[in-house]
């Protein structure tokens, strides 16, 4: 009775979640310009428009592309070291640097925005692309932050020792044990970093100066002209992008864990 | 995302702390110029001055201030338009983060007793929508909510709407501004605001309950059942104690996230009811074109903002000790 329930309960959430996706999921396949629901004359003509036809879109894609990958890469990069540092050593100095580059992920973005739009006017760079990826970066750094840190806590540490006793100098031990035991959790915080720089659009708004558009920098400026289902082709092919990356994560990595589940327990 | 402590490694003992110093400040200088000096930019020009048609100048003045707090024209006039912004912002947000809470706890409960596989499927899903950009959310539920099409129509073709009028509901509804004379009407309104909000943290609210409620022992549970409790005292006297302050954690995190949201409050939120996120927008970068302004507004959101993320680490300290 009560595990029926708990069924239930959790179905329905389920379908809350996914209401607003399947309804931009279904108002993407329109034939016409508006955004009906349930679709008219369903056909795939939006795709096409979004990915190859219209120049803006194509655009604004590439954008967001450059600057997801870039802005990430750059954030695996600029955590390591401070990850690493944080496990290794453990100091009180680390710990500080640690929270102070978490702070743009913890505080509200809009505030951050601003101060980066402040920030890269006094440099002369604001609207540069460039700009986009270290700004996402700053943002994001706090997610392979976390996900590294997890990874370098897994290690076992009679690898450490057994490497040591055998002879090994830092540099080896790092190449041989720690780079392979903590790549699968670089690698997720590289997604995790990934899909929120998609997606992210607030920071953006303030670093781009309107030089250059990502996709949801686009939509969010079309906001007050109204919808059309070109919009919502973007948003599908977003959430299939975040789909695939976390199942990918879920595939090769450990979710549960990483989330913070009891390890002990299967 | 959990918390990351350090356990001090012995290799501290294999590698000398002098090791390469520069590269530690090297790290140490990106992050401060890239994490740091933009929030200390807001700041400092938050007492700047604004020049007419010439954007702002460096001052150190609280005039800013003074216009957040009680108007610029005070002493003769008081204006609390400002003040009431932050009163929306907080408002929205405590109902979101309170309501997304509530609803997440049963929904992780529930999940941290599936199997691992079971729990991956689900995790993906909750993660993917997690990520889902806020323009992309507004877009969904902007369509449900919207007047020809979604939940009215479905009111109408339902003959729900019929029904309400019936009832006498119709006119309770319209007395809180959920229906025009003909239809339900959900836009704009308080009730949109704070649906879209909590959407928006719900999966959030997921992730952060996951870590505390997956740790639960079991056999606690268990031992109170063998001994007679029935679920909902197993539940109070056992799960809530427990998983009390990661609760409030929770919540108090979504709170702040949910400081800063900008497209709901504008798409949902009636124009008399518009937050200091939004005001923030417009001075820097909308039609007043007020930097300084802006930035104070932004450094009121901040204070607020770290303010009550302090607090929530001082409960996960404590829910860490015991």
């Amino acid at each position: 009775m009560g595990r029926t329930f708990g069924h239930i309960f959790m179905a329905l959430s389920g379908l809350v979640l996914a209401l607003p996706i399947i309804v931009v999921a279904g108002a993407s396949l329109n034939g016409g310009r508006t955004m009906l629901f349930p679709p008219e004359d369903p056909n795939f003509a939006r795709f096409v428009e979004f990915f190859v036809t219209e120049t803006i879109w194509v655009q604004a894609l590439q954008n967001s592309i450059i600057v997801a990958f870039g802005a990430s890469t750059l954030a695996v990069l600029l955590a390591w070291p401070l990850a690493y540092i944080l496990w290794a050593r453990g100091s009180k100095a680390s710990k500080v640097l640690a929270g102070l580059g978490s702070l743009p992920f913890a505080l509200p973005p809009i505030v951050f925005g601003v101060g980066l739009g402040f920030l890269w006017a006094f440099t002369g760079n604001l609207g540069a692309l460039w700009v986009g990826i270290v700004s996402h970066a700053a943002l994001f750094l706090a997610l392979p932050l976390v996900t590294i840190s997890i990874g370098l806590q897994s290690i076992d540490r009679a690898h450490l020792d057994a490497a040591a006793t055998m002879g090994a100098t830092e540099a080896v031990t790092f190449r041989t044990v720690i780079l392979p035991q903590t790549l699968p959790y670089s690698i997720s915080g590289f997604f995790f970093a990934l899909v929120l720089s998609f997606n992210e659009f607030i920071v953006m708004f303030f670093v781009s100066a309107s030089a250059y558009a990502t996709v949801t920098l686009q939509i969010f400026n079309s906001l007050r002209n109204g919808y059309t289902p070109t919009m919502a082709v973007a948003a599908v092919a977003f959430i299939v992008v975040s789909l695939a990356v976390f199942s990918a994560v879920a595939r090769w990595g450990d979710l549960p864990r990483l989330m913070g589940a009891d390890q002990s327990r299967n | 995302m959990t918390a990351v402590d350090s356990p001090k490694a012995n290799l501290s003992a294999e590698t000398p702390p002098t090791r390469r110093p520069w590269g530690t400040w090297a790290l140490a200088l990106v992050i401060g110029f890239l994490c740091v000096t933009p929030f200390i930019l807001v700041i400092v020009i938050s007492f700047g001055q604004k020049i007419d048609g010439a954007g702002w100048a460096w001052d150190f003045t609280f005039a800013n201030y003074q216009r957040f707090f009680i108007g610029a024209l005070w002493p003769e006039e008081v204006t609390l338009l400002h003040l009431q912004r932050l009163y929306y912002a907080l408002y929205y947000a405590v109902i979101a983060s309170v309501l997304a809470v509530l609803t997440a706890f049963p929904f992780t409960y529930l999940l941290t007793r599936q199997s691992r596989r079971a729990q991956s499927i689900w995790l993906v899903f909750i993660l993917a929508s997690l990520s889902l950009s806020e323009v992309f959310i507004v877009m969904g539920w902007d369509v449900l909510l919207s007047n020809r099409s979604g939940l009215p129509m479905l009111f109408e073709v339902s003959g729900a709407t019929d029904w309400l009028k019936e009832t006498g509901w119709f006119e309770v509804l319209r007395e809180w501004g959920l229906a025009n004379p003909r239809n339900v009407k959900f836009k704009t309104s308080e009730f949109a605001t704070v649906l879209t909000m909590s959407y928006l943290v719900w999966p959030y609210a997921v992730i952060l309950l996951y870590p505390a409620l997956s740790r639960l022992d079991p056999s606690l549970t268990e031992a109170a059942r063998t001994m007679g409790a029935g679920p909902a005292r197993v539940m109070s006297s056992v799960i809530l104690p427990t998983v009390k302050l990661p609760l409030i954690g929770a919540v108090l995190l979504l709170f702040v996230f949910l400081l800063g949201s900008y497209v709901t409050v504008v798409v949902f939120a009636e124009p008399a009811k518009q937050t200091t996120a939004v005001a923030v927008y417009e001075s820097v970068r909308g039609s007043t074109l007020d930097a300084p302004f802006g930035a104070a507004q932004a450094v009121i959101l901040l204070v607020t903002a770290a303010a009550f993320l302090a607090l929530a680490q001082y409960l996960t300290k404590r829910s860490e000790i015991r």
